[in-house]
């Protein structure tokens, strides 16, 4: 009896947290089909706010913003990354604190001080040198330095994973340095690769501090186009970009959700 | 003919390890050097230095920054950087809290659902954070606005003020906290939960200890290395929060955050926000090391990776 009440409770708890958690996403979405100009009222389906955004040439220019700065970085910090992450692996015997510190910093600095320590750099950097200028190239930089830490880590953990016996076959198999990378370490690497590059696209993807510091007067990323759009004042218009990013959320979602079962079976 | 000896090869062995490491390592090590290390470094002497006419540091050096963070201006001092910094401090406590009181029943209902659920149970969980954070506390700016459902009712129940609206508040703050953090408890407590031993569980319960005692001497000791890493990523990341005060908080819910923020944009003063940041990273750290301190002594001996 006493275990029913208990099971009862815990289900209950755990519909209301979904409710709690999905909510503010719903609302979004319904409202960016309402007709009238309002968050509080549903009046009518309509698609008018839909139009609107396409027409929005701003709004496309940050939506090309986003996707640049994401690959970009991801790019970057992917090759810069892997070095390290195999580095740490080779000469894990040797006494390294100092990079394993070098690389937390960036995972462990709050996210504002790490924006604007970047930005003053910058600012001052530009002062006196005229490089730097705040702009998608700042973004970048400061994207790649926050993803580094994890590609880092993922390669890391892959190859401490492997049978250290694999490098002395790959030793014997290949003669040069560069075949065995080509032939052993990439393939073997793959999936950590993959999905060291996914993490920092959607690292990437979801950074609002670092890249409202660090970008310039137009390179303006989608959560940066809504943060002023909001403070200029709440429009319908916000749910509809909102609502269309929700749903490459949710797709996101599913794909992982499959893949995932694919994984078991 | 040149021989070589045993510890000429050696040598050139380390040599060449030696380049290895700084090829592979250099690239990545000068990068955080060049565009992580220097700037803080550069942030931290800001502090020390003298607020010029337009907001930009200036020589000479001086503790200025730091009286003014205290509350000490130009009409003496006043309590404003006090509030802000208790308010930071007891929002991270409060939600912090409440995250942990709903992450614990979730958690555990998840464990107790069939093995082939449970990845899409916490799927369903962490998939909100995936969506950007602005839009999050966009979403909960909708809800609680005047005039919604949830202002209206809590307009006749007395809880706020006729056309005020939950939002902005602080009430609306803690809110939009504990809803970006509630994931990063769930997960690592869902790993504890799912590790967890239910011999000794069931051991207390043959000796008629009540669920309470149940719960805290065979249940919480074994979930403690995740509850504390929860902790690690919902307090140090609250207390630093920027977004969720700035949109959901308004001005008589500013934390920290955004008074250090607010020095580089409109009322431009570097060096007092340096000195916020700076305060902002003595925080964080003494916080990773009171976790890592309690974790060793609480953990039995097993290390809470954080």
């Amino acid at each position: 009896m006493r275990k029913r009440t208990l099971a009862r409770g815990l289900a209950g708890i755990w519909w209301g947290t979904l409710f709690f958690l999905y909510v503010p996403l719903f609302v979004i979405v319904l409202f960016s089909f309402n007709s009238a100009n309002s968050t509080a009222v549903f009046e009518n389906f309509s698609l008018a706010w839909y139009r609107r955004l396409f027409d929005n040439e701003q709004i496309i220019n940050a939506f090309g913003n986003s996707l640049v700065l994401a690959v970009s970085s991801s790019i970057i910090a992917l090759v810069i990354g892997c070095l390290i992450g195999y580095g740490m692996y080779r000469h894990r015997h040797r006494k390294l604190g100092w990079l394993i510190a070098l690389i937390y910093l960036p995972i462990v600095l709050p996210d504002i001080v790490f924006g604007i320590s970047e930005m003053a750099f910058f600012v001052q950097i530009h002062a006196w040198t005229g490089l730097l200028e705040p702009g998608l190239g700042t973004m970048i930089i400061a994207h790649v330095t926050f993803q580094i830490p994890f590609v880092a880590l993922i390669v890391y953990s892959r190859f401490v994973g492997l049978d250290p016996t694999l490098f002395e076959a790959a030793k014997d198999l290949y003669a040069s340095p560069i075949k065995r990378v080509v032939h052993f370490m990439v393939p073997t690497i793959k999936p950590a690769l993959i999905s060291a590059f996914f993490l920092s696209f959607t690292l990437s993807i979801d950074d609002f501090v670092i890249s409202f510091f660090t970008a310039g007067p137009e390179s303006a990323t989608l959560p940066i186009y809504i943060w002023s759009a909001i403070k200029k004042g709440v429009t319908p218009e916000i749910n509809a970009i909102a609502t269309l990013m929700i749903g490459a959320v949710a797709m996101a979602a599913i794909f992982s959700m499959l893949f995932n079962r694919q994984g078991r079976r | 003919m040149v021989r070589t000896s045993p510890m000429a090869s050696r040598r050139r062995a380390v040599v060449s390890e030696t380049r290895h490491l700084l090829f592979t390592v250099t690239p990545g090590a000068f990068w955080i050097f060049i565009f992580l290390v220097l700037p803080s470094a550069y942030l931290m002497g800001v502090a020390f230095m003298t607020n010029g006419p337009y907001g930009l540091p200036q020589m000479p050096l001086s503790l200025d920054s730091f009286e003014r963070l205290a509350g000490v201006g130009f009409l003496g001092w006043s309590p404003g950087n006090l509030y802000t910094l208790l308010r930071s401090l007891w929002q991270t406590l409060v939600s912090t809290v409440l995250v942990v009181i709903i992450a614990y029943p979730v958690a555990y209902y998840i464990t107790t659902c069939r093995e082939k659920w449970r990845p899409i149970l916490l799927l369903l969980v962490v998939v909100p954070s995936w969506t950007n954070q602005v839009i999050r506390a966009f979403g909960w700016m909708n809800l609680l606005a005047p005039g919604t459902p949830l202002s209206s009712l809590a307009e006749s129940l007395g809880l706020v003020a006729p056309n005020m609206g939950l939002y902005p508040s602080n009430f609306a703050v803690t809110l939009g906290l504990v809803y970006n953090f509630l994931p990063f408890m769930v997960l690592p407590l869902y790993a504890a939960f799912e590790k967890l031993d239910t011999a000794q569980v069931q051991a207390a319960q043959d000796l008629y200890a009540s669920p309470v005692r149940a719960f805290w001497h065979a249940v919480f000791p074994q979930t403690l290395p995740g509850l504390l890493a929860g902790t690690v990523l919902v307090a140090i990341p609250a207390f630093g929060m920027y977004v969720i005060p700035e949109l959901l908080g308004g001005g008589k819910g500013m934390m920290l955050g955004n008074l250090v923020a607010n020095q580089f944009s409109g009322s431009s003063n570097w060096p007092l926000g340096a000195a916020g940041a700076i305060l902002m990273l003595i925080a964080t750290f003494i916080g990773l090391f009171a976790m890592r301190r309690i974790g060793k002594r609480l953990g039995g001996g097993e290390e809470v990776v954080i």
